[in-house]
């Protein structure tokens, strides 16, 4: 099936298999690896991604779905030496480990920080919940996103 | 782990949808957010041929208020209905126990009760306040009472050939309460819930579909008593099941004292409870 979508600002026009999932798509299609693949069935959050400036989770849509639409992965959100405000937060913290989860703690934080709301650190435990970390780094992660809304 | 091939079919107006349901009708399944349903294709429960996609069916996605009720349109997102001033207290109270956020970005609220989890809000949220369901097929529109909607998990009385449309509530802003205990916190899966809108009480995650507790209502009605007396009549009442998460006995228990909480906090907010 015939699909034009945008990823991190390039125009991207083609035919996709209907059963393609978004975070698939994303990986073989564009090798765009950054989004990385736990669960493929919602739970783990690490291939959330941004589409249209809300965070979702990509093993969770087909890649047809996201026909019209702007994506925004992990490889649109800074460079190694020009990191985004919020990864060199997440760089200063430490707030990571191994990293897989990474990306997807970006798209979701991305969001909750782009509300331009103030929430307190119960609030963005919370809000980060729908996101897994196996390493358990979830205190510097909270810090990192906290520091962010100042 | 990946969906199975299916033919795909992305109506824009609600028309062509049902004539797509009327051609492939149980070979059909409508996909809505996809928040349950493309998990499900990927673990290969189920393999329809044709999958028919609804988010480009505008007119599937209007909310509008007449008359002290508030029409919902099957395809609006929970998203956009968590925030929504119009929507009645319970709903408000409810949907953010919904996923997490990345999930109600997806969500839709069709889609969740056509789903049918017995651990979901909405159908619960539907039965506590008496929703009417509003189906189409080519046949024509029928509505449905929330009671006979649901059936049991993924099952509703919804032909093969019928689109949920639309979810008919009153609108009411006090007397609702709501609770739910899930093992992870906001965003699990509910292990039991329970809802109130004055004296219609609802537990769900209990058994097969949610439940009306009619012994609960009757109590009430003739004049109920104290919080521990509520739980000890839906205790007596709540028809729960065992499974891999939990016995029926602590689904029973914990369901019970919820239906207390839940209606206490409707009688602060004012209700007839």
């Amino acid at each position: 099936m015939k699909v034009t979508l945008t990823v991190n600002g390039s125009r991207w026009s083609g035919d996709v298999p209907a059963r393609q999932t978004l975070c698939d798509f994303l990986r073989d299609e564009l090798e765009l690896t950054g989004t990385h693949v736990g669960c493929e069935q919602g739970a783990c959050g690490s291939c959330t991604i941004l589409v249209d400036g809300e965070a979702v989770r990509s093993c969770l849509m087909l890649a047809v779905q996201a026909d019209g639409t702007e994506l925004t992965t992990i490889e649109g959100m800074g460079e190694p030496e020009n990191l985004s405000t919020l990864q060199a937060a997440f760089l200063r913290h430490r707030a990571f480990q191994c990293g897989f989860c990474t990306p997807g703690f970006l798209a979701s934080a991305a969001e909750i920080l782009g509300s331009g709301r103030r929430y307190s650190r119960q609030e963005l435990r919370d809000l980060l919940s729908g996101n897994v970390c196996r390493c358990t780094g979830y205190e510097p992660i909270v810090e990192a996103v906290f520091e962010c809304q100042r | 782990m990946k969906p199975p091939p299916f033919e795909y079919h992305r109506p824009e107006t609600l028309a062509e949808a049902l004539t797509i349901m009327a051609a492939h009708g149980d070979q059909a399944r409508p996909l809505a957010g996809g928040q349950s349903l493309i998990p499900l294709l990927a673990m290969r429960i189920v393999r329809p041929i044709h999958i028919v996609d609804l988010h480009r069916v505008a007119e599937l996605q209007q909310v509008s208020v007449a008359d002290g009720r508030v029409s919902i349109g099957a395809m609006a997102r929970q998203r956009d209905i968590e925030h929504d001033p119009r929507m009645p207290g319970l709903v408000r109270a409810a949907v953010p126990h919904i996923g997490h956020f990345q999930i109600r970005n997806r969500g839709t609220v069709g889609g969740s009760l056509s789903h049918m989890d017995p651990a979901a809000e909405w159908p619960a949220v539907a039965l506590a306040l008496d929703a009417v369901m509003v189906a189409a097929s080519v046949r024509g529109r029928r509505e449905i009472t929330a009671d006979d909607f649901m059936i049991g998990p993924q099952m509703t009385s919804l032909e093969p050939d019928e689109l949920l449309v639309e979810v008919v509530l009153p609108i009411r802003n006090d007397g609702f309460g709501f609770a739910e205990v899930t093992r992870r916190g906001l965003g699990d899966f509910a292990l039991v819930g329970a809802a109130c809108q004055d004296r219609a009480v609802v537990v769900f995650g209990t058994g097969l579909r949610p439940q009306r507790l009619r012994a609960v209502e009757e109590f009430l009605n003739s004049g109920g008593g104290t919080r521990a007396e509520v739980s000890a009549v839906a205790a007596s009442e709540i028809q729960a099941t065992d499974d891999i998460h939990t016995s029926s006995q602590y689904r029973r228990e914990v369901a019970a004292t919820l239906v207390g909480a839940v209606v206490e906090e409707a009688r602060t907010r004012g209700g007839v409870a």
